[in-house]
Formats: C-alpha cells, structure tokens, sequence
C-alpha cells in the first residue's frame, strides 16, 4: 500500500497540492526514472504543485540526492532543497521519499519501485520546495536544554566519564537532529504545537543519561507535562524512519519509565 | 491601527497522512484506539446483560432475542474481539515500555502477534462455546 489516502484529503486550501509541469523524457535515455516533487514558491501567488521529471537512470548518481541535484543541474535549476554533506552526517537533506522519511543522500533510487515521489518533511510548514521552516521544532530543541549543566565548580582540564558511563550515549549521541522521525510522528501531526516529538525528546534523553550532566531532576520536571511528553502513544514511526537506525521511541519510554521511578 | 492591514499569506503544511506510507505499528495504534473506544460501547452491552440477569425472565429474555440474532451475534463477536485485542495490545503496549522489542524485526513480529492473537483467541472462543 502507497498511502492511506489521496494527496490532497482533509488539506486546508493553502496546503491544496495541484498537478504540476510535466517535464520531458529524456533522449536516448535506456533506463527512466519518474520523480514526483513537490514545489511551492511563495512568490508565485500560487499554492504547491506536484511536477513530474523524468531522469536518465543511466547517466545518474545512485542516491535520491544524486537525482536532485541532476535536476537542478540539467533540467530545472529553480528546486530547491538542502543538503551540506552529502553523506548522511549533515542532516540537512531528510525529507519524505516514496512515504517515509529518510536522507535524500543515503536513499538508494533503486531501492525504491515505480515512480518515487518526493515531498518536504511531513507537517513542517513550507519555506521552498522541500525546504521546511524547522523554527518552531529548534525552539522546541532549546526547551530541553541541550548543553551540559554543572552545578560544581569546572575541573582544571574537561569534564570526566568512565567508559561505562560513557556507553550510556549510544544510539543518542548519534542523532544529527535531521527530524525525519518527527516529520513521520501522528502524535506531533495532531499536537506538534505542544509534544516535543521525539526528535527533541531523544536529545532530552541523551542529556538526562549524560553521567556529567547535573540537571537530570530539572530534566525530568520539564518533561513531566500531558503534552510535552505523553503525547507519545508509541506508533513507533519515529524508530522506522530514523535514518541513522536510531531508537527515539525507546528513549521516550526511558524517560517515562524514570519519571515513574522517582515517584517511588 | 487603521485601515486594511495586508492579508497574512497563508503558509503550506506539507503533506502527512496523505503521502505516509501505511507501517504496520501505526495501522495497530489506530485500532488500539478504535477497540478502546468500542469498549466503552461494549460496557454499555455488559451493563444491560447484568440488569437483565437481575431484573428477571422477560428481561433477559428481550436481551437474549437481541443478541442471539444475526446482528447481536456480529456484534457480540465484535466485542469479543475488541477486548482481546486491545487487552493483547495493552500487554504489547507494556514490553515497548519496559524497552523490548524496538529493534527490527521484533517490533512487527509483537505487532503481527497482536493482530494474529487476537483473531485466532476470538475465533476459537466462538468455536468452543457458541452451541453451533
Ligand atoms: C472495558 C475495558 C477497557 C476500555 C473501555 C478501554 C478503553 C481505552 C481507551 C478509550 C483508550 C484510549 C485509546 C488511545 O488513547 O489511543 C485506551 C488506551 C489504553 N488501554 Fe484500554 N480499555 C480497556 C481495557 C484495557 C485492558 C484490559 C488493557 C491492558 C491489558 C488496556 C490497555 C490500554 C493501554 C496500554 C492504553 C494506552 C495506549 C496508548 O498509549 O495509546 N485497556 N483504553
Ligand atoms: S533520532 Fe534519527 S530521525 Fe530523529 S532527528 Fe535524530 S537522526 Fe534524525
Ligand atoms: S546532505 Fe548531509 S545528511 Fe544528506
């Protein structure tokens, strides 16, 4: 199955995404590859369009980016997307590919079949093309706090940790805070304004295991809010998508486990 | 401030639920939520069946000529469906919190247990008890 439902069910007249241009085959291409993608320019006066382009498999890098880029380079030069890296580091390039969220730099084309359609990361609302306004989710990044707070005073050299401690930030220290799994969230789809989605309570984590960290009784207070965090009902989408195989969905449940913890 | 301030222009939220591929553990939260809801429908049937054991004969009688019929059979299936999967789904609901099966492939196994259990439970009660 593709999608639960059409392209443009329920969506306010502003988010209405009509039939875009339909650009050509390429010539004497052996292998064509469909892309879908979704445009809006504000300045057009104009609402977002899905266009059509045809690539040369052939003459294509293997990656969704690669497809971009040749895009840009070749057919259209006015798509607009991020990307910095290149290889899966940045996070600047997650948006929603053939219905999940991943890297349009680490997606292989040909891991995908028939025509791959490519929208901004889900929800977000639309700056250009697949560039997203993130405005609100690095607010909501700054509510957790993410930096070291140390109520000591600060050793002479850094701030020590014994390997086992150290353990304890794998598979959070990793996140490159691309918000794939918070584009794929219902929970945050429905109440975004006030769950932090798990992007950001993945980070909220990863602080509050931080055996430097001395703030995690703050930490946990922050979080202790019917929205902020229990929006969570564990759709595990967020866990799916996470192009770096991350586990957001289990640091929610930590987080939850530790604030039933300190009750007793 | 006077006069007619320029129209905001309204921004695009770009698609979700439209464009999201259907996953598995998503399609059994929503029916987490869809069996939860019908048991609050369902209380009300329980709730009735005791009356009707309390309040005697005829009573019971009407209760029994509305769900021994084909359509309180169907729902009475319905209800014993919806509480086992939503009693299972609690239980999968429990080992995601204490933090098992997030890894892949466990979690859809524990989601396609859910759905399999629930049917297979359900069906084989009806077998066994219903006088067919
Ligand atoms: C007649 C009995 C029951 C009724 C009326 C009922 C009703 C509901 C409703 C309306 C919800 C909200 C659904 C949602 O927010 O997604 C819910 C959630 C839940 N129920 Fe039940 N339920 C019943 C029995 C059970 C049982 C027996 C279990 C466990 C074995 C259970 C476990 C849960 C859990 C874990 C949730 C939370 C799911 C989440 O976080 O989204 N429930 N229930
Ligand atoms: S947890 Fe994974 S999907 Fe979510 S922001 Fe971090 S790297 Fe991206
Ligand atoms: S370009 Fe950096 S993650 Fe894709």
């Amino acid at each position: 199955m593709r999608a639960f439902l059409p392209l443009n069910f329920g969506t306010d007249t502003a988010s209405w995404v009509a039939k875009g241009k339909i650009w050509n085959t390429p010539a004497g291409a052996k292998a064509t590859r469909v892309f879908e993608i979704y445009r809006y320019d504000s300045e057009s006066g104009r609402g977002p369009r899905l266009d059509v382009y045809h690539i040369d498999r052939g003459s294509c890098g293997p990656m969704v980016l690669d497809a971009l880029i040749k895009i840009k380079n070749e057919i259209d030069p006015t798509l607009t997307f991020r990307r910095s890296c290149r290889e899966g580091v940045c996070g600047s390039c997650s948006m929603s590919i053939g219905g999940r969220n991943w890297l349009a730099c680490t997606q292989r084309i040909d891991d995908i079949e028939g025509s791959i359609r490519i929208f901004p990361l889900n929800h977000f609302p639309v700056k250009k093309d697949l560039v997203v306004d993130q405005r609100h989710v690095l607010a909501q990044h700054q509510i957790i706090q993410p930096w070291l707070k140390t109520a000591k005073p600060a050793p002479e050299g850094e701030w020590l940790q014994s390997p086992e401690d150290r353990v304890k930030l794998d598979g959070y220290y990793e996140c490159i805070l691309c918000f794939s799994c918070t584009g794929g969230c219902p929970s945050y789809w429905w109440n975004g304004d006030r769950y932090l989605g798990p992007a950001v309570l993945l980070q909220a984590y990863r602080w509050i295991v931080d055996s430097r960290d001395e703030a995690t009784g703050q930490r946990l207070d922050t979080l202790e809010d019917p929205f902020r965090l229990y929006r969570c009902h564990t759709i595990m989408n967020c866990t799916k998508t996470c192009p770096k195989g991350l586990e957001p969905a289990k640091a929610i449940a930590r987080i939850k486990a530790m604030l039933v913890a300190r009750q007793h | 401030m006077t006069g007619t301030a320029a129209p905001t222009p309204r921004i695009p939220i770009a698609p979700h639920m439209q464009v999201y591929r259907p996953t598995l553990t998503m399609v059994m939260s929503i029916m987490h939520r869809l069996t939860g809801t019908a048991l609050y429908a369902g209380t009300v049937v329980f709730v009735w069946w005791l009356v009707a054991v309390a309040a005697g004969r005829v009573a019971y009688e009407t209760f029994l000529d509305v769900f021994g019929s084909v359509p309180g059979l169907v729902v009475l299936f319905g209800l014993t469906w919806a509480v086992l999967h939503h009693a299972l789904g609690g239980i999968r609901h429990l080992i995601w919190d204490v933090g098992r099966a997030h890894t892949y492939p466990w979690r859809e196994y524990l989601a396609r247990a859910n759905l399999i259990g629930s049917l297979t439970l359900s069906a084989t009660l009806w077998v066994v008890f219903y006088p067919w």
